[in-house]
This record gives C-alpha cells, sequence and structure tokens, in this order.
C-alpha cells in the first residue's frame, strides 16, 4: 500500500496545466521532508535555485550534497555551498528523522518498497535508499541500519516529447512501439510524462487524435499519484494504475480499460517482458523506458535482448546528458536501423 | 435550619463519594476501550499495511471519547509531521487529565510509543501484542479492584456526611 500524504513537493520548470501547483514548491517544501537540522539548512539556503538541484545526498558520516547536472554541491549549516570538509556532516539521527518524516512514521507501510531500494514522495520524487540487507533463504527480508537515502528531483518538463513525436508515429496516427534507454539521471521519465500528455491529448498538428493512454506507474513516479489524484498533468484521455507491479497491470488494463497506448517506465523482470510480449497480442501499442547507454548495451541485457531480437519495438530513442538531462542522442528505426 | 444543613452535608459528601465510585469504575471501561483500539489498531497496522495518520483516523471514527478525543489529536500531529513517538509521548501526557487510568496503566500505553512505526509489520504487530498481554492482565486485575473500590467509595461518602452530622451536632 503506498503512503497518503498530506502535502506534496513538486518542482516545476516550463510547466503550464499544473504550473501554480508546482510552482509553490522550493527548498522549504523539499526541507519538510527531513529532521531539524537538515531542515533548517534547506531553509537557509540562498542563491541557489531549487530547480537547478537533481538530487540531494544523504550519507551517514559524509557531507551534506547537492548534485546538480553538471556538478557536485555541499552544504554547511548556514545552508552555504562549501568545500567537503567543512560541509555538514549527515549524522544517523538525520537519517532517521528523515526517514520517519518520509514514511509518517509508518516504516511498515513501505517495507515493499524498501526491499526494491526506494520509496515515493508526492510529486514522484524517488527516495533510493541503502543500507543492510538481511537475507533469509537467499532472499531479501528486509534493509536494516539505512545508510544513505538519495532524493532524486522529479521534475516536469514539457516541449521534448513534440520534437520526437513525429518520428514515434504515423501520419495516420499509428503509434510505433517504442522503447527510450538511457543511463540513469538521464531523462526517461521526463520525457515519458510528456510523451504520454502529448499522446492523450492529441496533437493537431501532427494529426494525432487523442487516445486512451493506460499508465502503469509501479513506483509512482510518472504521476505522483497523492490519494487518487496525479501531481502531473498527463492528459485527458489517461488512466494510471498506481503501484502495480508492471507484469499484473498490463492485463488488468488492458481487461478493465480499453487502451490504446500502454506506458511502462523501467522495463527490467523478464515476467515483465512475457506479460508484454502477451498484451503485444491484444493490438494495443506499448511505449516503454529501460536503462541502457546504447542499442549494443540494450542487446546485452537478458530481458531486452529478447524483445529486441524478436523486433517487438519499432522505435527505439536513446538519451544522453551530453548537453544536460534529456538530451536525444537519436531515435533509430529498428527495423533498417536508421537513425531518424 | 439546622435539618436542612445536615441534608445538605450528607448530599455534599454522597456525591463526591458517587463522583469517585464512577471514575474508579471509568477505568477498567478505558482499559477495555484501549483495548479494542489497539486491535483495530494492529489490524490496521498489519493486515492493511495503513499508514499511522490513516490508522488514527480509523480509531477516531471507531472509538469512543476520551480515546476518541486522543487518536484524532495523534492524527492530526503526524499529519503535521511529527514523529510517531513524539506525538504519542506528547498526548499521553498532554490529554493524561481526562481520563481515570493510574500511572501503572499510562506506563504500558507510553512504551508503545517508543517503536511505533518505526519497524517492519511483523515486529510492529509482536509489539503491539506485548502491549495488549500487558493491558488485558491490568484490566482483569483492574476488574474485581474498580468494583469493591466503587461501593466503598459510595458507601463512605455517605458516611461521612453522616459522621459530620454527628460530630455539628
Amino acid at each position: 500500500m503506498s503512503l497518503h500524504y498530506q502535502l506534496s513537493a513538486i518542482q516545476a520548470k516550463n510547466v503550464s496545466p499544473s504550473r501554480s501547483k508546482q510552482e509553490s514548491t522550493g527548498w522549504g517544501d523539499m526541507a519538510r521532508w527531513f529532521g531539524e537540522t537538515v531542515c533548517s539548512i534547506f531553509h537557509k539556503i540562498q542563491g541557489f535555485e531549487f530547480r537547478e538541484a537533481e538530487e540531494i545526498r544523504l550519507r551517514v558520516g559524509q557531507p551534506l550534497m547537492l548534485r546538480t547536472s553538471d556538478k557536485d554541491l555541499f552544504l554547511n549549516r548556514e545552508g552555504q555551498t562549501t568545500s567537503p570538509d567543512k560541509a555538514y556532516c549527515i549524522t544517523m539521527a538525520d537519517l532517521t528523522a528523515a526517514l520517519e518524516k518520509m514514511t509518517q512514521s509508518s516504516v511498515y507501510a513501505v517495507e515493499e518498497d524498501l526491499r526494491q531500494g526506494f520509496l515515493t514522495l508526492p510529486g514522484g520524487n524517488r527516495v533510493g535508499v541503502t543500507g543492510e540487507a538481511i537475507l533469509q533463504k537467499g532472499k531479501l527480508l528486509k534493509l536494516k541500519h539505512i545508510s544513505s537515502l538519495n532524493i532524486r528531483l522529479a521534475r516536469d518538463i514539457q516541449g521534448r516529447g513534440l520534437r520526437i513525436l513525429p518520428k514515434l508515429c504515423r501520419k495516420d496516427g499509428f503509434i510505433y512501439h517504442t522503447l527510450v534507454i538511457s543511463p540513469p539521471r538521464a531523462g526517461k521519465t521526463t520525457l515519458l510524462r510528456d510523451l504520454i500528455r502529448l499522446i492523450s491529448n492529441g496533437v493537431p498538428q501532427l494529426g494525432l487524435e487523442g487516445k486512451n493512454v493506460g499508465v502503469i506507474d509501479e513506483r509512482g513516479e510518472l504521476a505522483g499519484m497523492n490519494q487518487g489524484a496525479a501531481s502531473y498533468n498527463l492528459g485527458y484521455r489517461t488512466d494510471v494504475l498506481d503501484g502495480c507491479p508492471k507484469a499484473y497491470g498490463l492485463s488488468m488494463l488492458i481487461r478493465s480499460m480499453a487502451p490504446q497506448v500502454i506506458v511502462m517506465d523501467e522495463l527490467g523482470h523478464l515476467d515483465e517482458v512475457e506479460a508484454l510480449k502477451d498484451a503485444l497480442r491484444t493490438g494495443v501499442r506499448i511505449l516503454c523506458t529501460a536503462h541502457a547507454s546504447s542499442l549494443e548495451e540494450a542487446k546485452t541485457r537478458p530481458t531486452l535482448a529478447q524483445l529486441l531480437e524478436e523486433g517487438v519495438f519499432e522505435r527505439l530513442v536513446v538519451l544522453n546528458r551530453q548537453t544536460g538531462p534529456g538530451t536525444i542522442e537519436g531515435v533509430y528505426d529498428l527495423k533498417t536501423g536508421r537513425n531518424l | 435550619m439546622i435539618v436542612f444543613g445536615c441534608i445538605a452535608l450528607i448530599a455534599g459528601c454522597g456525591s463526591m463519594g458517587l463522583w469517585l465510585a464512577q471514575r474508579v469504575r471509568r477505568r477498567p471501561e478505558e482499559l477495555r476501550g484501549f483495548l479494542i483500539a489497539l486491535t483495530l489498531l494492529e489490524t490496521e497496522i498489519v493486515w492493511g499495511a495503513t499508514p499511522l495518520p490513516e490508522a488514527f483516523c480509523v480509531l477516531k471514527e471507531r472509538t469512543s471519547p476520551p480515546w476518541q478525543d486522543f487518536f484524532s489529536a495523534l492524527q492530526l500531529r503526524l499529519e503535521r509531521g511529527d514523529s510517531a513517538g513524539k506525538a504519542w509521548n506528547e498526548e499521553t501526557s498532554l490529554q493524561r487529565s481526562r481520563f481515570c487510568l493510574k500511572e501503572e496503566d499510562w506506563r504500558v500505553i507510553r512504551d508503545i510509543g517508543k517503536g511505533l512505526g518505526r519497524s517492519d509489520s511483523q515486529e510492529q504487530q509482536k509489539q503491539l501484542q506485548l502491549v495488549l498481554r500487558q493491558l488485558s492482565m491490568l484490566k482483569d486485575q483492574v476488574g474485581l479492584w474498580s468494583e469493591k473500590q466503587a461501593k466503598m467509595w459510595s458507601y463512605l461518602g455517605f458516611l461521612c456526611g453522616v459522621a459530620g452530622v454527628l460530630i455539628l451536632i
């Protein structure tokens, strides 16, 4: 069961429909997820825009760190950037307080998420977690002595999808089965969110009519659902299955919501591949992402290799961070191998 | 006039005795109410994986005063961002005067706050089960004791009134 939060923290950049909601966020809003000391540091930050930050890193015994697209910043108690040795050193108490706030003192409610190494905050901000793994009969039972948190700040950047959408659909509005790949932090989820909204609302200038889009948001990042309401605008015709494993979600959506396009983030397990292949026989179009920096690398991943060899995907979008997150390296026609 | 004074003295002392007796009788009732609430909380945590603010909202709706107000306050504090342990400890201190429970009861109740929500559901269940067992034992002991005490205070109040009258006369 996902947690229900009263307040959401969403970050905005060039957003239109949900702009007012997202503009209210910033360091002050993000600070609420931390204990007293770290909270006060975030309240004191000056001269450094919230939207520039991509990650907040808390590691026990290590300096408080922020990551931007091109550099790492260390913060002291006054919220000023400084050298690592003068920065505020994170304690176990800081981490415990942050976890308590992020889980609303309900660690048991995110047991399953923690087992997978993450939990999701409102707005789709994902918190990566590491600690000591406790195994039972070879299976991960739980994480204890949590030692690091990585808060990845979600963004809603609109417009990038429109640049590549003409390459992902025919003139009659037929959407190709598409796979978006990139290394972590290169903007897959952000691009996917933009594509969902465009396909759902339709793009008249491309002759693309709005389509029913089913989103399987297993990790709660795409829609940032909060008590049944999406934090991001995913379009008029989008149904979101929140927190559901992709393998189950595919058949559930097809049976119940009659989607024309199904969207999933981070394909990675063999059972998901099987479910996807089954879904392809129902006539829905598939749009999904996976971790890999190139087609060659994707082919070495067992889950993706199978799909690529069988020619399931017709289009491949490769992203990188050469000019910042979301840089489109190429859109490939997988039948011909041509960069479109 | 003297007769009226005597009646007023007996009635006053008697009422005081009845009030104390009623407070003594409320203790096992409050313990029973808390045991029910704790069982519900266990169900919400173990079977529903319900986050604490939401679980307290369920308890608020399914318990009667004064526990209703106690859980309502906890829900609000958690939604404001307080930790469960801090909220539990502070609310037990703040709302103590509204209950008829004794220090030995509060000692067990306060213990819940120490680990509430800070571990997986199995661990939470173990902790809650332990408290449930301790409170059940307390309730059984208190049941017999409170009936005797309540009767004693009821009689003692009126008897004190009569004694006072006799001394004054």
